[in-house]
């Protein structure tokens, strides 16, 4: 499934950030969003992880967090 | 550690063709299960998040679903909103392939700032339709009906289209402009796609998905205890193609092409943009039948619902089971699992392809017809 894992701002660089999601960090391009992003932002990444897709809320991002865990768990993934 | 889900293409070459293309998928395709036990709020509000790519979709189906399940008729306004914001996440979709993609695969440089702004233009259409957040509102949120701001926000991203094509979109899809346009710019994708002689590449027996779904949709969802089913999908053995070429072949442009070219490259680009004309034609004609309403609520039923979506990439279906208005079943069929199938329709363009030095270009061509909604390697044998 296309399933998109909430990923964590750990640091900014110009319109590049490292992003952080179940302990892999990747690199991706902030270009494509129009709001400001910060360290400790949630991001959602497109498909390949290129671009930044959209922020979502933190509350957002740890309910989903959660079920991907879950999902992981009950080896779903 | 959560790999991201993908697919892989390997394809095996004799005798100077491809004989074989095998799809390996890791997508996560039975992780909707866990939706089970779940309060239909909870589930409503992790469905844009966690199926992000095509969010807005995922969730109108799945709300669709939950209200059949509930027996909840939505009035016409809030179909028309939910309609509307489906369509701009389809336009926006279209919208990036063509300002981010085809310029990469046809060796330029992403158009990104066409991307964001067609991006931009229609993101706020959400929160305009429902100020109050609650779009995802079982029966409907509170609904508004700010014509002129919407019919401003669809505007803004038909002049951005323009801009990015160089021509006016709904001009041209004309058979007669489109073809001007290919012998104008070959610099275009679709124009490359032509000057390289690669419109036909592809072309193979052409199993379109029918208008309402496969007949037996319900039977094999309701019946699919393993997830093979939702796994590989497929008609009486048959596996259909969905998205813009199947949905759109009827149109005069892309009927003109495939007489031509068959199920081939070029028609299945031409495809893309009909469906990115089409998308924002439709969205004009629906904001008269917005009007405002306050929102609904949902009772406590039990039922079953499945609902169908047209969404950017193809037709979606969500299946959903209620209990005293919890969730007890839930499974999701995607687009990607029809076209990426192992017998589908993108191994039937790959095979008999020749192995010449431009393959793998041509390969990744017609993946992103296709468009999957996760990364796709590609690895020769």
């Amino acid at each position: 499934m296309c399933m998109a894992v909430p990923s964590r701002v750990v640091s900014i660089d110009g319109q590049m950030a490292v992003v952080e999601a179940f302990g892999q960090t990747r690199q991706t391009s902030l270009m494509m969003l129009d709001e400001p992003v910060a360290v400790g932002d949630y991001l959602i990444l497109g498909a390949g992880g290129n671009f930044a897709a959209e922020k979502v809320s933190e509350e957002t991002a740890l309910a989903a967090i959660d079920y991907l865990s879950q999902v992981l768990e009950d080896g779903l993934a | 550690m959560f790999s991201e889900a993908g697919l892989s293409v390997s394809l095996r070459v004799r005798d100077g063709a491809v004989a074989a293309a095998l799809i390996r998928s890791t997508r996560m395709v039975q992780a909707a299960r866990l939706f089970a036990k779940r309060p239909p709020t909870e589930v409503l509000h992790l469905l844009p998040t966690v199926f992000s790519l095509c969010g807005t979709a995922q969730a109108m189906t799945g709300l669709n679903a939950m209200e059949k399940a509930a027996a909840i008729t939505a009035s016409p306004a809030q179909k028309a909103a939910r309609t509307l914001l489906v369509l701009a996440e389809t336009v926006t979709e279209h919208g990036l392939t063509i300002a981010r993609d085809w310029p990469a695969l046809a060796g330029g440089q992403p158009r990104l700032d066409h991307a964001k702004r067609i991006r931009g233009a229609l993101a706020g259409l959400r929160g305009t339709l429902y100020p109050q957040g609650d779009w995802l509102s079982p029966g409907g949120g509170t609904l508004t009906a700010d014509c002129d701001r919407i019919c401003a926000a669809i505007d803004q991203a038909r002049q951005a289209i323009t801009q990015l094509m160089g021509h006016d979109i709904d001009e041209l899809v004309l058979p007669i402009a489109f073809q001007a346009w290919l012998e104008r710019d070959p610099t275009h994708l679709p124009g490359l796609v032509q000057a390289k002689g690669w419109a036909g590449i592809g072309a193979a027996p052409f199993l379109p998905m029918p208008e309402m779904g496969p007949p037996d949709l319900a039977a094999r969802m309701a019946t699919d205890r393993d997830g093979q089913y939702l796994a590989r999908p497929d008609c009486a053995g048959r596996v259909f193609e969905t998205g813009s070429l199947a949905h759109w072949s009827w149109h005069p442009l892309i009927s003109d092409l495939m007489d031509r070219f068959g199920a081939g490259l070029l028609p299945r680009l031409a495809a893309r943009l009909v469906a990115l004309a089409e998308g924002l034609r439709e969205m004009e004609e629906l904001v008269r039948d917005l009007k405002p309403e306050p929102a609904c609520s949902l009772p406590g039923l039990s039922g079953e619902g499945l609902t169908l979506t047209e969404a950017a990439r193809g037709l979606l279906a969500h299946r959903v089971v209620l209990n005293d208005g919890k969730i007890s079943q839930y499974q999701i069929l995607a687009p990607t699992e029809w076209n990426f199938h192992p017998e589908g329709p993108l191994v039937r363009a790959l095979h008999g392809l020749p192995a010449d030095p431009d393959l793998e270009w041509k390969v990744r061509l017609l993946i992103n017809a296709l468009d999957p909604c996760v990364a796709c390697a590609i690895t020769l044998e």
